[in-house]
Order: C-alpha cells, then structure tokens, then sequence
C-alpha cells in the first residue's frame, strides 16, 4: 500500500513538469527568445501551483473523490495541451494567451495534487512521515522528468506524443486511485468510468498525434505545398502561403506572387516601351506566363511566340486557376504561340523576326543550362532583332552574382550587340539585374501602359545606375567551349552562403 | 510431409524462376554486330587470289589510292589548283578511313578520329581547310564546333575530375614531377624541332630521342611516379595504340612539344573527323569511285598501271594515299617493308536510351577511367546545342596497346562481336553500375591495322625517309610515313604529293 501510494506521488510529480516543460520548448520553437520563454513558463507554472496549493484550504469533503477529478482534468488539458497549442499558432493569432492560460490551468491542478493528497493518507502516518516521503518522491519525480524529457521524450516522442503520453499516466494514475482509496470514496463506478473514457480518447489522440503535427508543421514551417510534379525536364512545387503564390523549378524560387510584379514590369517595359511600334515579339523561357501578361499590355502587338522547353509549365500555367488569376489568362490570349521546344535549337531553325525579345531562363547553374548564355546563343538570337527589335535578358543579381552579372553583359558585347544593364529591388530575389541589348541605340521611353505598380518613366532612368558595390567587373564573355560563367556562377554564390 | 515436400518444390521452382529472371536481365540480347569490317577485303589482297582480268582501259594523268583524308586532302589541292583530271579509287563502301562516321535517327556518330586540335600557326594547310570550310573565320575560330565545356573528365580514387590530367590525390613528389616534365616539354617546344606537320621543324638533332623508348625517356629523367606515368601511357595508347613502353621517345615528346593552341579547343563535331569527309566530298564527290579495290599496280617506262576490278588505269602518276604497308602487296616488284607497324583498334558506338542515373556529374565531351585498360568514351551529342538532350550515342574506343600487334590482330579476328560487346559493358559497368539498362544497341568496328605505331626508331627509319621522298610515278601520301597517325599529318601529306604532282606534270 505505502509504496504505491508514493509511487503514486512520483508519477504526478513527473506528469506535472512535463507539461511545464512541453510549453516551455514549445514557447521557445514558435516564438524563439528561450531564455524569456523558460524563465515567465516556469514562474507562471510555480505561481499557478501556489494558487492550487492556497485553494486547497477551501476543499473540505470528499478530498479523494476531488484528488481522482483534478487528476482526470489534468490528464486531459495537459495531455492535449500540446497539440492544442500548435494548433493554436497555425491557425489563430492568440498562441500566447492560450499557452499562459494553460499554463495557469495546469499549474493550479497541479497545485491542488499534493495538499490533497497529504491530506487524504494524514491518517495513515505520522505527520512528519507524510511530509517527508511525499516530498521525497515528488522532488524524485521531477527530477526523473527533466532527465527523461530531453533525453528521450522529445527526440523519442516529440512534444505532441510526450504530452499524451504522460496524459495517460495521468488518468491511469486516477483510475488507480480509485482502488487505492475505495474506502473513502462513493461513486467510484462512475469516476472509473469516465478514466475509461478519456483513456481511450489520448490513446487515440497518441495514435494520431502525426497527423496533428502534420497539419500544424505544414502550416508553421514550410508554405503548403499545393503542386508538386516531376516532369520530364524538372520538379516543379507551388507553394501557398495565405496570399502569396511561390513557383519553384528544381528547388530553385522563380517567382512569389506578392512581388513578382515588380520582376515582370522591369523584365519587359524599359525595353518593349521603347520599341517604336512593336507587332511581333518573343519570349524564351516564361513558361508562366508573367512576362506575357505584362507584353498584352500593348494592343499594337500582334504575335507572341512563347518558346518553353515544359509543357507540363506551360499547361499548368494555362488551366491552374490560381494561376490564370496571376497571369491573367495571358497563355490563352489568341495572339499566344506556344512551342514547347528547347530555345537553342528553335532559335538557330527559325527564319522569323521580332521587335522585342524577352530571354528569361533559369540561372546559369549548370553547363546545359549555361549554353543558353553564350556569345553562340546571343549571336544566334540577335539574328532575329527586326531593324527596331531590342532583346532584354534577365541576368541573375549584379548584387549576389556580381562576376556573372557582368560577364553575361560581356557575352552580350562579345556576340556584337549594345548592351544597357540595370538592376531593380524585388524582396523575395533581393537586387536582380537586366540587360537590354540591341543592334542600336536604346533610349528611355516616355511613357509607359497605364497601371503599371512598379515601373514608371520617372523612375527608369535610376535603374540604370549601379552603386559601387554593383558596378561593372572587367569579366570575359562565356563561350560553348569556355563556360566561365557557370563557374563564375558557382562561385558567387558559394561566397554569399558561407 | 506431403504438404512439406510441396512447399518445399514451390519455394525450389520459385528460385529457379528468380534465377532465370535474374540472368535474363544479365543477358538480356543488346542488338549489334561488326560494321565496316574490311578484315576479309584485306587477306583478299594479300592472298592475290582471283581478281578479274581488266575489261576497259582509262587513261588519266593522275590516279589516287585510298579515299580517307591523305587522299581526300590530295584531291582537295588538286581541285582548288584547278586541276581536275584525276580519280580516286576507295576499297571500302564509304570514304573516309580513319574519319568515317555513322548515322542513326538521332544523331551522327564518328567511328575513329573525332577531333583536330586547334591547328598552331605550322599547320598552314589545315588552317586553309578550315577557312574554307567556314570553321575559322576572320581569325575567329567558328564557337559551335569548337568542344563545348566540359570537355574531359578523369575517374580516378572512386571520383570524377574535370580534365584527363590527373589533378587531385597528387603527392608533392608527382607534382613535381609533372613540373619537371613541363619544362623538359617547354625546352622543346622552344626549340622549334616539333611542330605539326611534324616536316616542318624536323631535325637530325634530335635523331637521339628516336632511339630510345618513351618510358625509359621518362626514367632517365627521374619520373618514375606512378600516376605521372599512367598519364603519359593513357596518352601514347591514345594517340598512337601503344604503350609508352613500345613508343619512340621522339613521338612521345612530339605529342606534348608540338601543339600550342590558340583557343580552348578541340575542334569537334557528333561525327568527329567525318564531318571534315563530309564537306570535302560535297566538293570531290564526283572524282571519289567508292567499292573500288585496287587489287594491282605495275609501273612501266610510260605509265602506271592500276588495276581495280574489271578496269585497267592507266595514269602518269599514282598517288598512294592508302596505308603504306599495303604498298608491297599491290605494286609489282616493291620489295617487302620492315619498318611499317601498325596498333589494331576496336571501337564502339552505344546506343543509349538514356544516361545512367551513376552518370555523374554534368554531361561531358570525353570520360576516361584511370583504372581501365581502354580510352573511355566520347558523347556524341555534346555538340549539341540542346539543353536536355535524352537518347545519345558514346563511342567507346579500346586501343589494343599491351602485347604485339598481330598477336591482337588474331585476336580480334577469333573473338565474336558478343565477347567484345560484353567486355565494353563490363568496362564500363565499374564506372557506372547500371549501364547495361541504359543501353539499346552496341555496334563494333575492328580494324587490324588501325594507326600507324611511332615504335623506337620508326621516325627516322630510312625505310620512310626514302618513301616520303619518292620521286615518282608512285607518291606516297599516308600519314604513316609521318611515323603516326594523325589527321594533320594525313592531310599535310595528301596536299604536298599532290604539289609535288602538279609540279611533276609541269
């Protein structure tokens, strides 16, 4: 009898520094700042349990039948209070009232455990016995919690698991008690009962408890994934966070909704709004569609020829609603061409001719995708400028990737084409940069189509001036036999992330 | 017990069915055969057996023998000298020798030489082809065709490097050695003595280096890393088919001394070599007679009389462009070569659905292994300007170097083409472990008198130094009197015996 009973003590003991625990690493995962996390969790936590221990005076009779029901509430909240406040701080903004709120709730029921408790066996012991063996087991069970937490329980169980886990040790602890003092209790079917019950009930919550962190870490820390597809040229993710929209090539950021304006406006409308009277136009790459949003903004255009080596890009940004939203059904406008071919080779096969061409392909981060910017391929582009035609190429950041910024301009020169480089801020890129080439000269527009959110005329002249830590490098161009850039490439951004 | 011993039959059949599961994925048929095999052509004519007598005669001032690029080259001078009498007589269906090349429904394919280096400045006549043919231009050489990054790679400790030279686990000792080797190289090249075409800075002083072997060369000057020599091997077996051991330390000199190039090269095209044929017989089609085998030839006070199967020519002069050694066979009363030896080769062109995924790193030109007897493998379309090329094609190139020349010859003629196609997938199943998979077709192309081999002494050979100075009615025009096979030499030799013809006639 007398050492169930203190293992009893023990086991209450632990349940109740778990909980403490759980949202204390919890408050310091989501919210960050551990120190303040720990220190305001474990005085709330001590101060709640004074709270219980002071209102324990006030309970008078039945004290075991109390002791079992405050054992069964603990078991429930502080089993689920995990899993509540993840929950909590994916889908609401009141994370932190509910976490203190529990953390009082907890502190108090945990509180009232051993007042009740001493009071229940006084009659058993000696006083002073009383207090010693249930302290004893109490300081026990802390201590055997805060070892087993770190070392088991999180890495074991994770923080939602470890909760339920001791949830259930805590409502076994009351169904167990129900025997222990049968002889001072009255409707111990019921109380059994109802242990019963919420046994089952974490026992379910334990099984699924994947699932409830699934759905929280799925809102917490990644964007939801909404599309993901293997394809036969690269893996394409869509990801959605409230409002903002991110297209993913190979792991690689094309695009987030909230900003992708500003890409779009600086990739076409310096250059095409500088083309008298544009009619026929080419984009290569920009298989979402963006760029040709932004192109259907001049009615005088007759043709856009979209080459893009994916279909599965070019049909996803074609039937996607959310995607058509974002590029304005622009891919279904009747003056849309769409090939899906690779650039190279359609640019070297066609004999047509364009006003304005957009070169928007991924970054130079492999010797395939580096053939794309070679004098060969600028030379074999500019082939096909109308005596009008500007081409603009978007040419990575001249602020991350400053040697591979200036040697696509390099290129550009070296394939015998004028080159005009300017850069923008977009804030999910940073400072990305552009560069309009032709076989003229290129002069600022003096005006823009209306309701255009980024680009303006009195603005454009700026963004062809770089500060001194974005100013041209001396770099050699990139040739099919000499790929400098790719390593160039390489290299800068091995400089920025180490 | 029943049940037991049927169980027991169940799980023994079942095994026999993974068994043969297994092995027929292990010998799943990869289609294939010997192509161009001229090894039957070849004992014809040494056998002289039954050619048919001569039914028409054709009289012409100049016949050439042999249509790959000596031959070629000397129809291309003759042509743009504005002389146009003259025919040239090819034994194989296809022209081109050394630099014929292949075709499927995707891609080109060479299956021999598949590249020139960036001709230096010596290479005066091979600079003037390239001109012409649009590849240099205005003193630019023409992007596309030269080899597209990356170019070659090295498989060696487990891993891939960029480049054949091997550059990572190097000791400080091989560093050095390599350090040294470059500056023996570089007193060399500075003194002007080996240049491409080799004539053109050919030098008695340096007779010495032709009488001693490349590896004990090497030896007398200290470098006996074992990594700085597996280099040197790879490159004599892939210039010439031959060990460093059974190389002259002049040709092996030659290989490193002789080349200064002015652009990041080589000069390369999915057909290799054969793309230089094509565009040549877009020119010379009409002079070229393919299938025709020149089974005689017999001088006389008033001409050369070259017999060729019903038909007798009769011409003022003869070059013999075709493979030297063949020379005694066909040219009545010739007395017999000594100093003519030659490397037999196998090579192959996979066809491959896909890559492997063990592929490795972004796709490359040129993939050895240090740990394998062959020379690796060159993608055919890396030329290509695509970005996601799928199916492609490697031709995989085996220079019989280790042991004697006619010892492999035999047996390349014992073995059935499966014994070669499986060593190949073996060869390369240690670099990439799931190949066979990948693979849809293997053709093979054996030829027992592959390139010429700059054995010890085989430069200076008096033998070759009279034949290269011929006075005629027969010119020789092989690249083998160079000592070496190589396409400048080849077409340096077709383009002055066609001078030296033109000059003759007056």
């Amino acid at each position: 009898m007398g050492i169930l009973l203190f293992i009893t003590v023990l086991l209450i003991a632990a349940c109740g520094l778990i909980y403490e625990l759980v949202a204390a690493t919890l408050a310091s995962y989501l919210l960050g700042d551990s120190v303040l996390q720990f220190s305001t969790i474990i005085g709330c936590y001590l101060f709640a349990m004074g709270i219980g221990s002071a209102l324990s005076r006030y309970i008078h009779r039945g004290l075991a039948y109390r002791f079992v029901w405050t054992e069964l509430m603990l078991g429930l909240i502080g089993g689920f209070s995990s899993a509540l406040l993840f929950l909590a701080f994916a889908y609401t903004q009141g994370f932190a009232l509910l976490m203190y709120a529990l953390v009082i709730v907890i502190g108090v029921l945990v509180g009232l455990e051993i007042p009740l408790l001493m009071r229940i066996i006084r009659a058993r012991y000696l006083f002073r016995d009383v207090v010693a063996h249930v302290l004893t087991f109490d300081y026990l069970g802390a201590l055997g919690a805060s070892l087993l937490f770190p070392i088991l329980l999180v890495p074991r169980l994770g923080l939602v698991r470890s909760a339920i886990f001791f949830g259930i040790v805590n409502v076994a602890v009351a169904l167990w008690s129900t025997f222990l003092f049968s002889s001072q209790l009255q409707r111990t079917r019921a109380l059994r009962i109802v242990s019963c019950v919420l046994l089952c009930g974490l026992a379910a919550g334990l099984a699924q408890a994947r699932r409830i962190t699934a759905a929280a870490e799925d809102n917490i820390y990644a964007d939801e994934i909404i599309f993901a597809r293997d394809t036969r040229y690269q893996h394409i993710v869509l990801t959605r966070f409230k409002d903002d929209l991110r297209l993913f090539l190979n792991s690689h950021l094309q695009f987030s909704s909230r900003d992708e304006y500003r890409y779009h406006e600086a990739l076409v409308h310096p250059a095409l709004a500088a083309i008298p009277a544009p009619r026929r136009v080419l984009v290569l790459g920009g298989g979402d569609g963006l760029a040709v949003r932004e192109i259907l903004k001049y009615p005088q255009i007759e043709s856009i020829t979209l080459v893009d080596l994916d279909p599965e890009m070019t049909r996803l940004f074609s039937r996607y609603p959310m995607l058509t939203a974002l590029n304005q059904k622009s891919l279904s406008s009747p003056k849309v061409h769409i090939i899906n071919e690779d650039a190279f080779p359609w640019v070297d096969a066609t004999s047509d001719s364009f006003d304005f061409i957009a070169v928007d392909f991924p970054d130079p981060t492999n010797y395939s995708l580096g053939k794309l910017y070679t004098t060969a391929f600028y030379k074999a582009a500019g082939r096909h400028l109308s005596a009008q035609g500007l081409m603009v190429v978007q040419s990575t950041s001249p602020m991350f990737a400053r040697d591979s910024f200036w040697c696509i301009a390099e290129t550009l020169k070296q394939a015998g084409l004028r080159t005009y480089p300017y850069h923008v801020y977009v804030p999910s890129f940073g400072e990305w940069g552009f560069i309009i080439a032709g076989l003229r000269e290129y002069q600022l527009p003096t005006s823009l189509p209306a309701g255009l959110r980024f680009v303006d005329t009195g603005g454009l002249a700026g963004l062809f001036e770089f500060p001194p830590d974005m100013s041209p490098l001396a770099m050699p161009a990139n040739r099919l036999n000499d790929q400098i850039l790719v390593r160039a490439y390489e290299q800068d951004w091995k400089d920025i992330s180490h | 017990m029943s049940i037991s011993r049927r169980r027991f039959l169940e799980s023994a059949s079942a095994a026999l069915i993974g068994l043969s599961v297994k092995s027929d994925r292990r010998d799943r048929p990869i289609p294939g055969g010997f192509v161009n095999d001229a090894f039957e052509l070849g004992h014809k004519l040494r056998d002289q057996s039954s050619f048919p007598a001569s039914k028409r005669i054709v009289r012409l001032p100049v016949v050439i023998v042999g249509g790959g690029i000596a031959g070629l080259s000397c129809a291309w001078r003759l042509h743009k000298r504005g002389f146009s009498d003259f025919l040239l007589l090819e034994m194989n269906a296809q022209a081109g020798g050394n630099s014929r090349w292949g075709e499927n429904e995707f891609t080109a394919y060479p299956w021999a030489a598949h590249y020139v280096p960036v001709p230096g400045t010596k290479s005066r006549y091979v600079r003037e082809l390239f001109e012409e043919l649009g590849v240099l231009v205005a003193g630019q050489w023409q992007e596309r065709y030269l080899c597209f990054s990356p170019q070659e790679r090295l498989y060696l400790f487990g891993r891939w490097q960029e480049g054949i030279e091997p550059a990572i686990g190097l000791s400080r000792s091989d560093r050095d050695q390599f350090r040294r080797f470059q500056d023996e190289i570089q007193r060399f090249r500075a003194s002007g003595e080996f240049t491409v075409p080799m004539e053109v800075g050919f030098s008695t002083r340096t007779a010495e280096l032709d009488q001693q072997s490349f590896s004990s060369w090497l030896r007398s000057k200290g470098i006996d890393s074992r990594i700085v020599n597996w280099y040197m091997n790879y490159c004599c077996r892939d210039d010439y088919g031959a060990t460093s051991e059974d190389t002259s330390a002049w040709a092996g000199i030659q290989y490193f001394a002789s080349r200064e190039p002015e652009e990041k090269g080589p000069l390369t095209w999915p057909e290799g070599n054969g793309w230089i044929v094509r565009r040549l017989l877009e020119r010379l089609g009409n002079f070229v007679h393919t299938g025709q085998m020149v089974h005689r030839i017999a001088v006389d006070k008033k001409a050369v009389s070259v017999f060729a199967g019903d038909t007798k020519y009769e011409a003022r002069f003869v070059v013999f462009a075709a493979p030297t050694f063949l020379a005694p066979y066909l040219v009545l009363g010739m007395a017999p070569l000594h100093d003519f030896e030659y490397s037999p080769w196998l090579t192959a062109n996979l066809t491959l659905e896909r890559l492997p995924d063990s592929y490795g790193g972004d796709p490359t030109w040129d993939s050895v292994s240090m740990e394998s007897p062959t020379l690796g493998y060159v993608d055919a379309t890396h030329q290509s300007v695509r970005t996601h090329p799928e199916r492609t094609v490697w031709t995989f190139y085996w220079a019989l170097a280790q042991g004697s020349p006619s010892e492999n010859r035999q047996l390349l003629l014992a073995r059935d083409w499966r014994y070669w196609q499986e060593g190949i997938i073996r060869d390369l199943e240690r670099l990439h472990p799931d190949i066979r998979a990948c693979i849809s077709r293997i053709d093979l192309m054996r030829m027992g008198h592959a390139m010429a081999r700059p054995r010890v002494g085989a430069i200076f050979s008096h033998e070759r130094q009279h034949l290269r100075k011929a006075p005629g009615p027969i010119l020789f025009a092989n690249s083998d009197l160079s000592g070496f096979s190589i396409f400048e030499e080849a077409q340096y030799r077709g383009v002055i015996a066609a001078e030296r013809v033109l000059d003759l006639l007056g």
